[in-house]
């Protein structure tokens, strides 16, 4: 399954704290253009370092596919920063 | 070892049976009964391996420093995720594996990264699912699990 939120909490010295919500299919759908350049490039790239650029590609679409789930907290003295992928 | 619980019913059923037609006494029955239900009962300790092979890695740091205070690290990888990255870490092109080793080298640390082979990583994340580490100093807490 694909990433489908992307939330991002953190809290500053001052105590402040934010929250980032971001929908990853929406993004994802807004910034296609965008993606098909960068895999172009990816797929340069591939060939100009000698690396095989379809399985590159399935093998960074996997890593995609593989992010829900994962969480990252960091916490020191009053700053904190939260990144759950959902 | 594992009964069907229909198996433990039954059999706690035939010890009220010999109970009531006189054949053991009450002490008897008592002791029968806690004898199944012991066996019933999952041990709480156990690892929940039973359940399915672990899902995510955690990492869990409780530091206390008295220059920055009190620092608290809570990470949850999939482990998919650390497979998919060794999966991709194999079309990493021989030269960027040399410099990388000899980057390893000047740090003291003298491993061979291109003699690493596609299912060794496999092996290193599969044996993953029994790590537990645990270090744990005066200010410091380190735990390392999959769950």
């Amino acid at each position: 399954m694909i990433p489908q939120l992307v939330t991002a909490r953190w809290r500053r010295k001052d105590g402040r704290t934010g929250r980032l919500f971001l929908p990853v299919v929406p993004i994802v759908i807004v910034l296609s253009p965008l993606l098909v350049l960068a895999v172009i490039g990816g797929i340069i790239a591939c060939l100009m370092f000698d690396m095989p650029p379809f399985r590159t590609l399935a093998g960074v679409g996997r890593l995609f596919w593989a992010l829900p789930g994962a969480r990252f907290d960091i916490e020191q003295g009053r700053t904190a920063v939260s990144v759950s992928i959902r | 070892m594992k009964r069907k619980p229909g198996t433990v019913n039954e059999q706690r059923r035939q010890i009220l049976q010999m109970l009531a037609d006189g054949k053991i006494t009450a002490d008897e029955a008592e002791r029968l009964l806690t004898a199944v239900e012991t066996v019933e009962e999952p041990d709480p300790a156990a690892p929940t391996r039973g359940k399915g092979r672990p899902k995510y890695l955690r990492l869990i740091v409780d530091a206390n420093d008295e220059h920055s205070g009190e620092t608290k690290v809570n990470i949850r990888v999939p482990l998919k995720l650390l497979r998919a990255g060794m999966r991709l870490a194999v079309f990493v092109p021989p030269q960027a594996l040399e410099r990388a080793n000899q980057e390893l080298v000047k740090q003291g640390v003298p491993i061979d990264l291109t003699e690493i082979k596609p299912n060794q990583l496999e092996d290193l994340v599969d044996a993953l699912d029994d790590l537990t580490l645990d270090v744990d100093q005066t200010d410091t807490k380190v735990r390392i699990f999959c769950e």
